[in-house]
């Protein structure tokens, strides 16, 4: 190995970090450590003069290691990595150690912080020496992409991968595409019709070559890794045990969408028993065939809705299913639109209206005389059924919160607006994608608000009510931004693999299989015949979680070796 | 000494003897030895006296094979003077190479050993109330014997060894082959471990392995054991994925798990650690209720995974 010729470079962050460490201090000191050849500190490292200072003093001083004491390298590190480039050494014989996150930001004592400081600096000085230049991969982009769910979600992410000449197989569970949506008649805010919405997609997919659409299938096992998949779909026939395809993919759209919260669950609402209990999909479905009515046929006189049922609940769901509320005050239109002289309750506890036209849409709809009354979270109405001597089938008894009364309302025909939920089979399709679900068993994005449509499993995309309650124009959002991400990838053909990945040694492993089934991305292979295991570098993240646990050894994390790791402690304790 | 005889010496320092006998298990071999090399100093088989070996050029013999740990002055003082007149000093067996079964005593001080030994323990006259000493004044006279350290090491943290020879007892085929090494001059670079594989024990082991998830550990005698599977599989405690093989797959071959007696694989430090990190990644529970009972079911687990090396890992021994 050459002899480390080491540049340090201390950054001030304005003064987000010179204000409680003493910048100067631990420039001098790092000066001093064996191999530092050069050691400057800067006002703001990241900016362009602060890169360029390091870009001037690798080629001025024939630097071969680069330590910069700065931010975390959450922050920072791809720029850093960035000037090592420009200034002609591997990006990997770079490391940083964070003396704001770790020092001014969390300590008040300037000495002691300094000192730590120092510490962290001389750590990673000590580190940087037994780093090795690393390269990144590349693999092939198989342009085909699985889509999972024929729903509103599944089929805008597979027509706009389709559109752009790409090959889309499309796996629906059931005989039909359309999913929840088609189980809706007209849509809010707009009362645009369900059908028509779905009506133009299928329409487009059955005439788009690019499309196979496999009805009646299911996904039973997905393995390789991004570019690189190979699905195993189950198709119809033989009671579950069907004929098998396998397809080779490169991406993977999960779509599955969600199931509605069961009102049986809450028996005091009298769903099942009551026989005008209806909930909203039930009510979808009279006004699909036209027909507002009770169960004997009569024209309701007086309708109640009640929301949250399920959601907003501490017994059941804590969350907001988002899409009650619009559709609740799309059923008062359509009730009052039906028969003027039906008299709608709106039972809530708050209004969300938070959709672009949703707040207008809620003011409309109290300006046609719907009854607005709001009870407590985690209170309930109660149904009951009306004596002989009412004008009405039931009444519900409401412990009113802006009047503070009890209400008693009469009542027909009650709607139950129904919660939505993660579907009871996620946690299969979690595990066949190697995704994480919350703990409600939405499935998890690779980051809520940054990467929103993408998982932890590269190659694996999430749109649409799979990850979360949401109305039509987000799952459409979502379902497009997954295929535009995965246009991205397929437009670069091939797939650029970090340097930074696990490895196994063959000459040390064993076959002993512990690491098999640890890794969180199914990047370890087992060779049956050499008995050896084997990381996907593609599919690695560089967890470390193999490293840790194989008892041989034989495992390798690059750029985390057992010797880059106590070179740095020893560093610290130096 | 003019002789092209090969000059030996073996000892034992804190030991069971298990070791020497080892040697004497390579059989005819033995004879071989005896015929080809001048056995100057083996306390379990030769008469003679360390001043012998004191009397000894420095570097005049060819080989020490030095089995047993160090735990006292006297261990400590041999392995000096067998490094001081040997050319190769070779750790034999896991107590010379990582501390062994007598390292275990790095868990207790070394007050509470002598309490238990002396005056505790329930085979002791009642009444006792004699410790040895290092100096006892007797008749106008001192008595000096050998001093008990305050904790087991292993051979290299006393003197520079040469090669290491693991197992307890290594098999005698891994000394047949070492010592032929010696004889031949086809030893390998200093400092390496021989006569073991560099491979873990699993790859000689014949057993069929799949993915791991325990949800019980058993004692072997608790389940019927299915003798074509791997026994982590079916919750017997097998240290084997944390062992160099070389042993012959003694252990697993008799339906008992690897003990950890070849110590850790080449670049591993910790065997207990690693072993840990291993069992720790295969239990299959997320809830902490059900880990806490998977748990229960390893009582002792530092006398498991640190069986033969605890002087030679991160714990080396325990601080009060």
């Amino acid at each position: 190995m050459e002899k480390p010729r080491i540049g340090v470079f201390v950054c001030n962050c304005g003064t987000n970090i010179s204000h409680i460490v003493d910048t100067e201090a631990v420039r001098a000191h790092a000066q001093a450590q064996p191999d530092v050849v050069v050691a400057t500190s800067y006002r703001y490292m990241c900016s362009t003069p602060g890169q360029e200072t390091i870009v001037k003093a690798i080629q001025e001083h024939q630097l071969n290691r680069v330590v910069v004491a700065a931010c975390s390298p959450r922050m920072h590190e791809k720029t850093f990595r960035g000037a090592c480039r420009h200034g002609g050494i591997n990006p990997f014989l770079f490391e940083m150690a964070n003396i704001r996150e770790q020092c001014s930001w969390v300590h008040q004592d300037r000495l002691a912080a300094t000192e730590k400081a120092k510490s962290l600096t001389t750590a990673a000085i000590h580190r940087v020496r037994h780093h090795r230049p690393l390269n990144s991969l590349s693999a092939e982009m198989c342009p085909t992409t699985l889509v999972l769910g024929g729903g509103i979600a599944g089929l805008t992410a597979a027509l706009e991968l389709a559109d752009s000449s790409n090959d889309v197989v499309l796996v629906e569970r059931t005989d039909a595409l359309g999913g929840n949506l088609a189980r809706v008649d007209l849509t809010a805010p707009h009362l645009d019709s369900a059908r028509d919405l779905l009506t133009e997609k299928l329409t487009r997919i059955a005439s788009n070559p690019r499309v196979t659409v496999l009805l009646r299938s299911e996904l039973v096992a997905l393995s390789g890794f991004v570019g690189n998949f190979t699905a195993t779909i189950r198709g119809p026939g033989g009671n579950g045990a069907g004929p098998e395809r396998q397809v080779r993919v490169g991406n993977v759209v999960v779509a599955t969408g969600y199931q509605e919260f069961d009102a049986g669950r809450i028996t005091h609402y009298g769903h099942g028993k009551l026989p005008n209990v209806v909930t909203s999909f039930e009510f979808e479905q009279m006004l699909r065939a036209g027909r507002i009515e009770t169960r004997d046929g009569r024209l309701p006189q007086y309708a109640a809705i009640i929301h949250c049922v399920g959601s907003r609940n501490r017994e059941f769901h804590p969350y907001c299913s988002r899409v009650c509320c619009m559709t609740a005050l799309k059923y008062a239109h359509e009730l009052k639109s039906a028969n003027p002289a039906c008299y709608v309750s709106d039972i809530y506890i708050d209004m969300h209206a938070f959709g672009k036209g949703c707040e207008e849409f809620y003011k409309a709809t109290s300006e046609v005389k719907t009854l607005f009354l709001m009870f407590e979270k985690n209170e309930h109405p109660v149904i009951r059924r009306a004596g002989p001597g009412e004008d009405c089938d039931m009444l519900i008894e409401v412990n009113e919160r802006l009047s503070g009364e009890r209400i008693e309302i009469p009542a027909d025909l009650v709607i139950l607006m129904v919660g939505v939920e993660a579907r009871s089979d996620a946690a299969e399709v979690a595990r066949l994608v190697n995704i994480s679900q919350d703990r409600e068993g939405w499935f998890m994005e690779s980051h809520p608000k940054l990467d929103p449509v993408a998982t932890t499993t590269d190659g694996i995309y999430i749109a649409g009510t799979c990850a979360a309650p949401k109305d039509i124009p987000d799952s459409v959002a979502q379902a497009r931004a997954a295929a535009a991400r995965i246009l991205a990838r397929i437009s670069k053909g091939r797939i650029e693999i970090d340097g930074v990945f696990a490895e196994v040694d063959e000459d040390r492993c064993s076959g002993c299989r512990i690491c098999n089934e640890l890794c969180p991305y199914s990047a370890i292979e087992f060779d049956e015949g050499k008995r050896r295991s084997h990381v996907i570098p593609a599919a690695c993240k560089a967890c470390g979680a193999c490293v840790a646990a194989c008892p041989s050894g034989a495992i390798t994390g690059h750029h985390f070796t057992a010797e880059q790791i106590h070179a740095q402690i020893d560093g610290v304790l130096a | 000494m003019a002789t092209n005889k090969l000059q030996v010496a073996i000892y034992w320092g804190a030991a069971c003897g298990g070791c020497d006998v080892a040697v004497l298990d390579t059989n005819e071999f033995i004879l071989d030895l005896a015929a080809a090399a001048d056995i100057r100093f083996w306390p379990i088989a030769v008469d003679g006296k360390y001043s012998d070996v004191e009397a000894m050029a420095d570097g005049e013999l060819d080989l020490a094979l030095f089995n047993g740990a160090v735990r006292n002055s006297e261990n400590e003082h041999v392995a000096k003077l067998l490094r001081k007149k040997s050319k190769v000093l070779v750790a034999l067996g896991s107590c010379a190479h990582m501390g062994g079964i007598p390292g275990l005593a790095n868990l207790a001080t070394k007050e509470e050993i002598l309490l238990t030994a002396y005056l505790a323990n329930p085979s002791v006259e009642p009444g006792n109330q004699t410790i040895p000493q290092a100096r006892t004044a007797i008749d106008g006279m001192t008595l000096e014997i050998p001093y008990f350290f305050k904790r087991v090491f292993r051979l290299a943290d006393v003197v520079d060894v040469d090669y290491f020879l693991p197992g307890c007892p290594p098999a005698p085929v891994q000394i047949r082959n070492v010592l032929l090494a010696v004889v031949k001059g086809e030893l390998p670079p200093r400092g390496s471990v021989v006569g073991a594989s560099d491979r873990a024990l699993c790859d000689d082991c014949p057993r069929t392995k799949s993915e791991k998830k325990l949800k019980a550990f058993h004692r072997p005698y608790e389940i019927v054991q299915d003798p074509t599977r791997c026994l982590l599989e079916q919750g017997i405690l097998c240290m084997g994925p944390a062992t160099r093989s070389g042993c012959g797959v003694r252990c697993p071959n008799s339906n008992q798990g690897c003990r950890g007696c070849y110590g850790p694989l080449p670049g591993v430090t910790d065997q207990g650690a690693k072993f840990l990190s291993a069992l720790a990644s295969i239990i299959d529970s997320k809830d902490p209720k059900e880990i806490d009972e998977i748990l229960a079911g390893l009582p002792d687990f530092i006398g498991l995974a640190y069986r033969f090396g605890l002087p030679a890992s991160t714990l080396q021994r325990s601080y009060r």
